[in-house]
């Protein structure tokens, strides 16, 4: 019984202290919550605590451009983006979020320093990535990425930065733009898109996933 | 026979009425709109791949780890109710060898309402959140003219007050966790409250599925009350340390709904305590880990008096866990193995045993002290977090002890005879030893389709290649291992 007594004390207790603590929340649907708390609290959980994400199934946001990322943020809590990694994981994140904790989101995530990756792969594979990237495939009346992304990647306004990003995001999103509609607010990319091959998909993407390093 | 006993999904008793106020009182503290679907998920918003790993429960992601780490409390409170059902037909490979096969293979081939559980699980304010289950189980027990009878009860229950403090110097997440079964406050899956295969049946038509095969476990056993403390440092270490003690008073709806004569009863504070280490790159994570506790049970849950009367469990585990989660691809490998030492208590040792030796010579008393391993190892792959397929295999080995006798040779004829004192109704138990010795090995297989998240059917296969210390004749009376192979079929909702 004294045991029990002793847990119903620390229950309560901890009850009192917990009733609210917005330097570290996690609550999505308090607009009071700064975008630096829910930042560290919640988003480092999958994109790292400066952006930086330790697996490729979750995009680094380190050093992306604060337009990119309020668009994306705006998108999936309208549900304008619906492509299954944005619905899955950040419909509902998102469903709550203020319009000041969406900029202050971007603003936190954009000054974080981007993404360095090791530069190993397949020299060849990175040169046809480099070419797509910088040169385009004049052929098939592709663009080059560098055009709208900046020549080094960093992005440009709702543009967004590809230096560093995960190959396998990469690869992902620009599957998505080729096949479906699922990001409506990138429709732009689906024409881009629509005549790479696989093989100039995961070049690209090994290329971009190098830079600024190369 | 084994550590499967110590799961809590299939005891049994009435409406776990202080449950339910708990549920209420929640409800009452709730502020936030209302949706339909299953708590945790609403509360988050996102689908359940985020947090269970190629949406298998209940095996969790990295990020399900931090969830349930951080209290559960990310997210916004919403109603925290869900509920989940479970439908199955199981088929032992052999019921013919079994004095009483309506007794021993009840509901054998025959589809069944398996069990339901309702879930309260979420978060009550920003640090405090939990994860309470009732389940119903429509064959916990038989009335008086044979049927079965339904009963809810108390399952996994976890509630926890956490903080977090993350910088750029360090992340420190810790917090508290009263719970009822040790190690279910554990993220890892090759904890012994989490790592088996699910969904489990009741009735004993399903007595050798996976689910009942050998598993590691506590001594202590569940539906008892506990505080533990945990801090998790840079998503690296993991350290774990808490106390154990009945389930009473205020604590009682902690083994709500069970049977005073079914609950677990402790002298004092039993210790338990868990290290890990963990890490992460890139799609990749693993975790090397050990655990134990030290736990004093009660041979008579109705008689707490007398001191002498206590087991003594000592357990210590190792356990391992890797995970590569890329969609579309989700692979886990498990590993855990216990050894589980167990003095019994002087009046239950040395006892003499009715049966003798080939020669006619009288066997050992029964032990005093008992040790047993279990090893258990499972591999899952999960395409599309929605066809799954798995292997598993698990090894239980022990001390020999006579008191494992149910057969044996009798004096004077020297042929094969039951326990004249521990056999009735049934001559042949398919659950028989005449070896003396718990050793039990097999493998199990499985495959699922998760059509939709919400709902998953599966196909699952569990082989003997032991049973009760033998391949063979394991009861004395020509059961073989083999003949409990089990094909398990179920389907499974949650909402």
């Amino acid at each position: 019984m004294r045991y029990a007594t002793l847990v119903l004390i620390a229950a309560t207790s901890a009850l009192a202290l917990g009733c609210a603590n917005p330097e570290r929340s996690r609550d999505l649907a308090n607009p009071k919550i700064s975008a630096t708390t829910l930042a560290q609290q919640v988003c480092s959980n999958c994109h790292g605590l400066t952006g930086i994400a330790v697996s490729p199934n979750f995009p680094n946001l380190a050093g992306q451009t604060e337009e990119y990322v309020v668009a994306q943020l705006t998108g999936f809590k309208s549900h304008g983006r619906h492509d299954p990694a944005g619905f899955e994981y950040m419909w509902g994140l998102s469903r709550s979020l203020t319009e000041p904790q969406i900029k202050g989101l971007a603003a936190y995530y954009a000054r974080q320093a981007p993404a360095l990756q090791e530069t190993e792969g397949d020299r060849r594979r990175v040169d046809a990535g480099r070419s797509i990237f910088e040169s385009g495939v004049a052929a098939k009346g592709v663009p080059a990425c560098a055009g709208c992304h900046g020549a080094k990647g960093q992005g440009n306004a709702t543009f967004p930065r590809l230096a560093g990003q995960h190959a396998d995001y990469v690869v992902k999103q620009l599957v998505v733009f080729q096949r479906t509609d699922e990001r409506p607010e990138g429709v732009i990319m689906k024409t881009v898109a629509h005549e790479l091959t696989r093989q100039d998909i995961d070049d690209v993407a090994t290329f971009v996933q190098m830079l600024p390093g190369l | 026979m084994n550590g499967s006993t110590l799961r809590g999904s299939r005891l049994h008793a009435s409406l776990p009425r202080a449950l339910l106020g708990v549920a209420a009182l929640w409800l009452a503290v709730l502020s936030g709109s209302a949706q339909a679907i299953p708590a945790f998920n609403r509360q988050t918003g996102q689908n359940c791949v985020a947090c269970h790993a190629g949406g298998q429960f209940p095996e969790l992601t990295p990020y399900g780890r931090l969830f349930k780490l951080t209290g559960y409390t990310i997210g916004e409170r919403t109603v925290p109710i869900s509920a989940m059902a479970v439908a199955s037909v199981s088929k032992v490979a052999n019921t013919s060898k079994s004095d009483d096969p309506a007794a021993d293979f009840e509901k054998n081939g025959n589809p069944i309402l398996a069990t339901a559980s309702l879930l309260v699980g979420g978060k009550v304010t920003d640090n405090i959140g939990a994860f309470l289950q009732v389940t119903y189980d429509p064959y916990a027990t038989h009335a008086e003219d044979g049927s079965f009878r339904g009963h809810s009860n108390a399952d996994n229950i976890d509630i926890r007050y956490a903080d977090r403090f993350i910088g750029e110097q360090r992340d420190l997440i810790f917090g508290f966790s009263a719970n009822n079964n040790p190690s279910v406050s554990d993220p890892w899956n090759t904890a012994a409250a989490w790592m088996q295969y699910v969904p489990v049946p009741s009735p004993t038509g399903s007595r050798f599925i996976d689910g009942n095969a050998p598993y590691p476990g506590y001594g202590a056993g569940g539906n008892i009350a506990g505080l533990t403390a945990y801090a998790f440092l840079n998503k690296t270490f993991y350290a774990e340390i808490g106390g154990y003690a009945t389930s009473k008073g205020v604590l009682s709806f902690m083994s709500s709904g069970i049977a005073d004569a079914d609950t677990t009863k402790l002298r004092g504070v039993n210790p338990y305590w868990r290290l890990a280490y963990n890490r992460e790159w890139g799609p990749h994570s693993l975790m090397l880990g050990t655990s134990g506790m030290i736990a004093r049970v009660y041979d008579d849950p109705l008689n707490t008096s007398d001191p002498a009367s206590l087991h003594r469990y000592t357990d210590l585990a190792i356990d391992a866990q890797y995970q590569y989660l890329l969609d579309p691809h989700s692979v886990t490998a498990q590993f855990v193995y216990t050894n589980n030492r167990h003095r019994l208590p002087a009046s239950a040792a040395n006892q003499s045993v009715p049966f003798v030796d080939s020669n006619g010579n009288a066997l050992p008393t029964t032990n005093a002290v008992d040790t047993n391993n279990v090893a258990r190892a499972k591999l899952t792959y999960v395409y599309q977090a929605r066809y799954g397929g798995s292997i598993g295999v698990f090894s239980l080995s022990g001390t020999h002890d006579t008191a494992y006798l149910t057969a044996g040779l009798e004096p004077g004829s020297l042929t094969i005879n039951p326990d004249p004192e521990s056999s009735a109704p049934s001559v042949r138990a398919v659950d028989g030893n005449r070896t003396g010795s718990p050793s039990t090995h097999g493998v199990t297989l499985e495959a699922f389709w998760t059509p939709i998240q919400y709902l998953r059917v599966g196909a699952q296969y569990t082989a003997y290649g032991r049973f009760n210390g033998a391949r063979t004749n394991y009861d004395g009376f020509g059961r073989n291992a083999s003949d409990n192979n089990t094909l398990f079929l179920y389907t499974w909702l949650a909402y």
